[in-house]
């Protein structure tokens, strides 16, 4: 069995309907007007021991509401989830013990006291053992360098520094299985270098299973090797990162820089975008066009200082299909 | 093994309160402000009623001195609730901010992380020192034996005090997990039975004597513990059990209102803090 089971999860909330003004705010009072909304609409899927996997959509898609239902925040209305074999809500103390949450919008470090005060908290709510305790410490101080602020208050440090301790105290009791909501927000380009190298090694090293939810692409492309996508509630894609990249990112641009400026190229199977003195871009389709073919031509024709082919990025494959411009279908071995 | 089981949680326990304190220290001047602040608030009101008091030698047969006494039973109690039950009195926020979100994912009791995560030691002691105060300068002198058997009873009234406020405090906290938010009416209706129960409940209308046994039932706090010491003639108005039964009315309200609770945080998991 999977370490992780989530079958026909199913989550409703019964939302106040709100009216405008004063006097729809003292009429919701008297008569509340309830809307159901449905958060989860029959997600399954699962999770093996060891898998880093991509919770990605778009707001309010539901990635929250899975994952607080995953963690046992929240009940489902129906459905089952099992996590290493327990019901999360129904065991939520022994499933805590086990599961390690990085919220990176919301700390569990006390503000006013330093890191070392939370960190020594946390040995005692958990129960950790003396010697996994030091390991641990030595480990996040060597990937994560936290020796260096440990002793500051907490409100004194940056946000990449808050964000590496609050890492450092999700995992400071080993667990099975951690759930990042969105880790990396706000942080800058090293910062998030940083925390997804952690994130690498702690996988690698300990084989422990690892759910992220992130509005990065590059966090996904770097730390998970498959990609699960929400939308409106539903799992509209299950599959490697790769594999929607390949069918998806068929479209390749073809930079060239001339050695003097040419009016008009005519290239056929591409197509120019762009225009910038003495450089073009050029779309074309891989499958349609062989890029070997495109820069015989040119070669031919003209002088050429420079030639590179641009892969699409992932994030705009996904922008496409959030906005409906791709429509995943039958044939991609993940679209459930 | 169950007791080993309670030490550990009380280890626990005294890690959060060493955290809480060291916070505490952290804003050493404006903590003891706030806790001198809430000490000279208290003692005014004590200090406007010894002024009035002193007009009067006895008023309905209650002297000075055992006024007081029973004024201080209502100090010390809200000084053990507040020790203890802080996290308790400031609970909606922590469900508005998303905060129990966090309590949810540990391995850990919810009641115990609410009220372990929170200590407010100003108004433990501006509250506490003026129970004190009251106490040592009446006790002795309204005609009490302090034998043993007098001691556990007063320390078992003043726990049964504490529990019951904190069950009025709970209460209004589960609240919170429907997204309705009482406080100001809780207050309101708290602080004002609290004051209205500084004077024996006897002097007052039959409606505010039954209100004050059976909906807040400040009267457990200090008017009938403090019969039992001090036994005076009205006590005739009520019946003589009520004088024993403050740890019971304690213990009661705090069941019953645990089990609003449980109600309350299986409702809080199927909405979670989306309702605000």
């Amino acid at each position: 069995m999977a370490l992780i089971e989530v079958d026909d999860l199913v989550k409703e909330y019964q939302l106040n309907v709100r009216h405008k003004g004063l006097l729809g705010s003292i009429r919701s009072l008297l008569i509340p007007e309830y809307t159901k909304k449905v958060a989860v609409d029959s997600i399954s899927f699962s999770i093996e021991k060891g898998e880093t996997v991509g919770f990605i959509g778009p707001n309010g898609a539901g990635k929250s509401t899975t994952v607080k239902m995953l963690t046992g925040i929240l009940t489902p209305t129906s459905g089952t989830i099992t996590v290493g074999g327990l019901s999360p809500y129904k065991d939520r103390k022994k499933n805590a013990s086990r599961i390690g949450v990085v919220f990176g919008q919301r700390t569990q470090l006390w503000w006013d006291l330093p890191v070392a005060d939370t960190f020594d908290l946390l040995k005692y709510i958990y129960k950790i053992p003396d010697n996994v305790f030091r390991e641990n410490m030595e480990l996040f101080s060597d990937i994560l360098g936290l020796q260096e602020f440990m002793k500051q208050p907490v409100r004194q440090l940056s946000l990449g520094q808050k964000m590496r301790a609050d890492i450092g105290a999700a995992l400071l009791h080993n667990p099975e299985i951690i759930f990042f909501d969105e880790p990396t927000i706000g942080l800058d380009v090293v910062a998030k270098e940083q925390i997804r190298e952690f994130v690498r090694t702690v996988n690698r090293e300990r084989g422990t299973t690892m759910l992220f939810t992130t509005h990065d692409m590059l966090d996904i492309e770097k730390t998970c090797k498959r990609m699960i996508i929400i939308d409106h509630g539903k799992k509209i894609y299950d599959g490697t990162v790769e594999e929607i990249k390949d069918k998806y990112g068929r479209s390749r641009v073809l930079r060239v820089e001339f050695s003097e400026y040419i009016a008009d190229v005519q290239l056929p199977g591409a197509e120019m975008i762009k225009e910038e003195g003495n450089k073009k871009w050029f779309e074309f389709q891989k499958d349609q066009t062989q890029v070997s073919r495109l820069i015989n031509t040119l070669s031919q024709k003209y002088g050429i200082v420079d030639i590179t082919v641009q892969e699409p990025e992932i994030e705009g494959v996904i922008r496409e299909i959030y906005q409906g411009g791709i429509d995943l279908n039958e044939t991609l071995s993940g679209v459930s | 093994m169950r007791n080993s089981g309670f030490l550990e949680s009380l280890n626990v326990f005294y890690q959060y309160s060493k955290l809480s304190l060291k916070v505490m220290l952290e804003f050493k001047l404006d903590r003891s402000m706030i806790t001198l602040a809430i000490f000279c608030r208290e003692m005014i009101a004590v200090v406007v009623m010894l002024l009035i008091l002193a007009r009067f030698l006895h008023i309905r047969g209650w002297d000075m001195n055992q006024l007081f006494f029973l004024y201080s039973f209502l100090f010390i109690s809200y000084s053990l609730f507040v020790f203890i039950f802080a996290g308790v009195r400031d609970f909606d926020q922590l469900v508005h901010s998303g905060e129990f979100d966090r309590y949810l994912i540990r391995p850990r009791g919810l009641l115990f992380q609410v009220v372990a995560s929170k200590i407010d030691l100003p108004a433990t002691l501006g509250h506490g020192v003026v129970g004190v105060i009251l106490f040592m300068n009446t006790a002795f002198s309204v005609g009490i034996t302090w034998n043993m058997q007098n001691i556990l009873f007063y320390i078992s009234v003043v726990v049964g005090g504490a529990v019951i406020q904190a069950s009025i405090f709970m209460l209004t906290a589960c609240m919170s997990f429907w997204a309705i938010r009482i406080e100001n009416i809780r207050n309101l209706i708290f602080f004002n039975a609290r004051r209205i129960a500084g004077y024996p409940i006897s002097f007052y209308p039959a409606f505010i004597q039954k209100m004050l046994i059976f909906i807040v039932p400040f009267s457990f706090v200090n008017y009938f513990p403090a019969q039992f010491f001090i036994r005076k003639e009205d006590m005739n108005l009520f019946w003589d059990g009520f004088m024993y039964m403050t740890p019971v009315v304690g213990v009661v309200m705090f069941v019953v209102v645990s089990l609003f609770w449980r109600f309350g945080v299986r409702s809080y998991s199927s909405s979670g803090n989306a309702l605000y």
